[in-house]
């Protein structure tokens, strides 16, 4: 392998790559960046078997040269060192030279780098995908399912299918779930579907977020492929891989409540305000619980009591009330993340019992959702 | 291996042949029988490309090359961490084998030294066998069968290994150009060929063996030497836990040594650089005295396993086998 290359863009992959590259590996190989040079350009990839991001470096660009292909080959390379080597060489123009037994030449204006790489033929194989399983979503509404998602995975091991979101898609629909068992956030989204097939699948919440920071707020579009056992987000020259898990994700469709006895309108960011004095107090006590009733239909009081501590409360005006007197409470922590995930100025909760979940969605808007559980007080 | 291990390698075998791999083995046998081989090669054809016969990995396609390196990432491995298998390796496991194999359905693990592991982490590692996902598969490698949980045993198919002859490796050893007197003593004392070249070659080795001889002659000589023999010699030499263990190793095939010259089976002898100091001294002694003294010495090895104060340890020994003992 042999291949000249302009020093910006190979630094740009791999810092691309180098975020999923991590040096606490138990598979040797996987503390490398493998490259791979052919006539078409050269393609780099780290992994650390959860994620595996491949960034493409095409031949040309716009009309000029970026990389000059003198043989086709493979290496990978230790990425610690490649990295820092690449980030340092003194010229804009880098050479790199795989020769024989796995020896590898970089060469830069006067400086010259002797690595020893390994095998590019123990690298793990990311799964050849199939075209036409293909849907495609904008990146910024990618970002937005993340992050009004992501918060709500469980982060507790003992039920590892809960560690993940669950992607379902059907009817030109995406439908995107998270829950820790105490709450649960949902959105839909529609998309274009290459096709008329239907997925299901549980991507780890760790991996989504990696994702979001590797990906830019444009409009640009992602393509999304699904197979048995991976992921794998397309963007135009960086490929992210994901393991998925396995299991079948709980039937969370009852647990959203179908109809509403009492509806609270509040503007969203008074009432976040609000939450968050309130759990103040509530912080030190156990499960961080506010309590919510209404006043007369026409205000509800937000009170927490820590005996040991003190006692808040705090009176906010509301859009409207319908259905009845309540009080509530639950945990302050969900209630807030809840409320940033939301868009809109205002929010209406429905709830259907001092027991039961209640569910928070803006006004006007059926593609978000989120649910919290009640807590038991006495 | 198949002439090392033919009844294990006959079983494992049968169950590719007919498919009927079990979800969880258990590899037990002592140090040396092999059970990593065993193990990786039931890795290996899991995953071979291309069998042969339909059961033997082929060792030259990539994922046999990758099992080899360590390099496949559908395959873990967890060893001790320090002096054992902690509850978090066990639940990094756990996570790992929740998602989806990197490329292929089947995923595999292998724990080396499972009776190492915590009660906390055998417990974790129990729900985990109780349940497993499909199309994963469990190793279990251990030398010591009775301390793993009866629970975990339970729910493993156990491959025994037999430990191999001193006779085979000491043919080995003299094949690899070792002095046949040295060989004999070697494959008296470990069961792997490597570390058995390695210590057949070391200098520490040879000078240990002359030491233990020099103790047992300053012991019979004048008793109250002994003591500051073990500390001139003795302690400079054998400094850590494992050296003294086998300084111990080396005196009880001494002392064997000496019982069957009295017992007439001198074919047996190991020592067999020393063997006129061994018939000399053979006069001198009896066979209750040296049952007594070999007694004392493998109280001494069990001591030294519980962390016993290896100078405490190497004196009260020297007591006990001393004239006329049992006043410690």
């Amino acid at each position: 392998m042999r291949f000249i290359i302009q020093r910006d863009h190979l630094l740009q992959s791999v810092q691309d790559v180098m975020k999923a590259v991590t040096s606490r590996t138990t598979i040797p190989i996987l503390t490398g960046i493998k490259i791979v040079a052919n006539e078409k350009g050269v393609t780099l990839t780290g992994s650390d078997s959860d994620i595996s991001i491949e960034s493409f470096i095409p031949r040309e660009e716009e009309g000029s040269e970026i990389v000059e292909i003198k043989r086709s080959g493979s290496i990978v390379l230790q990425a610690k060192f490649f990295s820092e080597i690449v980030r340092k060489l003194p010229t804009d123009t880098v050479e790199i030279e795989a020769g024989e037994n796995l020896q590898t030449v970089i060469r830069s204006g006067k400086s010259n780098f002797n690595l020893n790489g390994l095998d590019a033929e123990e690298y793990p194989h990311l799964p050849q995908i199939a075209e036409d399983r293909v849907f495609s979503i904008p990146t910024d509404l990618l970002k937005t399912l993340i992050r009004q998602t992501g918060f709500a995975v469980s982060t507790s091991e003992t039920r590892p299918i809960l560690t993940g979101v669950n992607w379902r898609v059907a009817d030109g629909q995406l439908t995107c779930i998270a829950t820790d068992s105490h709450r649960l956030a949902l959105r839909k989204a529609s998309i274009e579907a290459g096709g008329e097939e239907t997925y299901n699948a549980v991507i780890p919440g760790k991996s989504l977020s990696e994702l979001s920071k590797i990906l830019d707020d444009t409009t640009e579009k992602v393509e999304i492929v699904i197979t048995d056992t991976q992921v794998l987000f397309k963007t135009k020259h960086l490929l992210f891989f994901s393991r998925l898990l396995e299991g079948n994700y709980p039937d969370t469709s009852k647990l959203i409540p179908a109809e509403s006895k009492i509806d609270v309108v509040v503007n969203t960011k008074e009432f976040l305000h609000a939450i968050d004095r309130a759990s103040l107090l509530a912080k030190e006590g156990r499960n961080n619980v506010v309590k919510l009733s209404t006043i007369e239909e026409k205000s509800v009081e937000i009170t927490s009591n820590t005996p040991e501590i003190g006692k808040v409360t705090e009176e906010v005006a509301t859009e409207s009330i319908e259905g009845g007197e309540l009080g509530i409470s639950f945990n302050a922590k969900y209630m807030m993340d809840a409320l940033k995930a939301l868009e809109g100025s205002e929010i209406k909760i429905s709830f259907t019992g001092a027991m039961r979940p209640f569910v928070i969605h803006p006004v006007n808007d059926d593609t978000t959702l989120q649910l919290i559980v009640p807590v038991r007080t006495y | 291996m198949e002439r090392v291990q033919p009844a294990a390698l006959k079983m494992v075998k049968n169950s590719i042949l007919k498919g009927r791999v079990a979800h969880a083995y258990l590899l037990e046998g002592s140090r040396g029988t092999g059970k990593r081989e065993i193990g990786l090669l039931m890795a290996k054809s899991m995953f071979c490309l291309t069998l042969v016969d339909g059961y033997k990995p082929c060792e030259v396609c990539l994922n046999c090359k990758r099992i080899s390196h360590g390099n496949h990432p559908d395959i873990h491995l967890v060893e001790p961490d320090g002096l054992s298998i902690k509850k978090g390796q066990i639940q990094l496991l756990q996570e790992e084998f929740a998602k989806t194999g990197v490329e292929s359905q089947k995923k595999l693990y292998t724990i080396v030294h499972a009776d190492k592991m915590t009660v906390n982490a055998a417990n974790s590692l129990l729900k985990f066998l109780e349940e497993p996902y499909p199309g994963t598969m469990a190793i279990l490698i251990t030398e010591q069968l009775q301390q793993i949980l009866p629970t975990i045993l339970s729910r493993c198919q156990v491959i025994p290994m037999r430990p191999l002859s001193p006779e085979l490796l000491e043919k080995k050893l003299e094949a690899a150009g070792i002095d046949a007197n040295k060989a004999r003593l070697v494959a008296q004392l470990t069961n792997n060929l490597e570390e058995a070249l390695e210590w057949s070659r070391d200098d520490w080795f040879a000078q240990a063996q002359k030491i233990v001889v020099e103790l047992y002659e300053v012991l019979k000589k004048s008793p109250l030497e002994a003591m500051t023999m073990l500390q001139e010699d003795w302690f400079g030499h054998f400094k850590e836990k494992g050296q003294i263990d086998r300084g111990l190793d080396l005196l009880l095939l001494f002392l064997k040594d000496l019982l069957y010259i009295q017992l007439g089976t001198t074919e047996k002898i190991v020592n067999l650089g020393e063997r006129s100091r061994l018939e000399q001294h053979a006069l001198q002694t009896s066979g209750r005295r040296l049952t007594g003294q070999m007694a004392a010495i493998l109280d001494s090895k069990r001591k030294l396993q519980a962390n016993m104060n290896p100078q405490l340890l190497m004196e009260e020994l020297v007591l006990k086998m001393q004239e006329g003992s049992s006043f410690v």
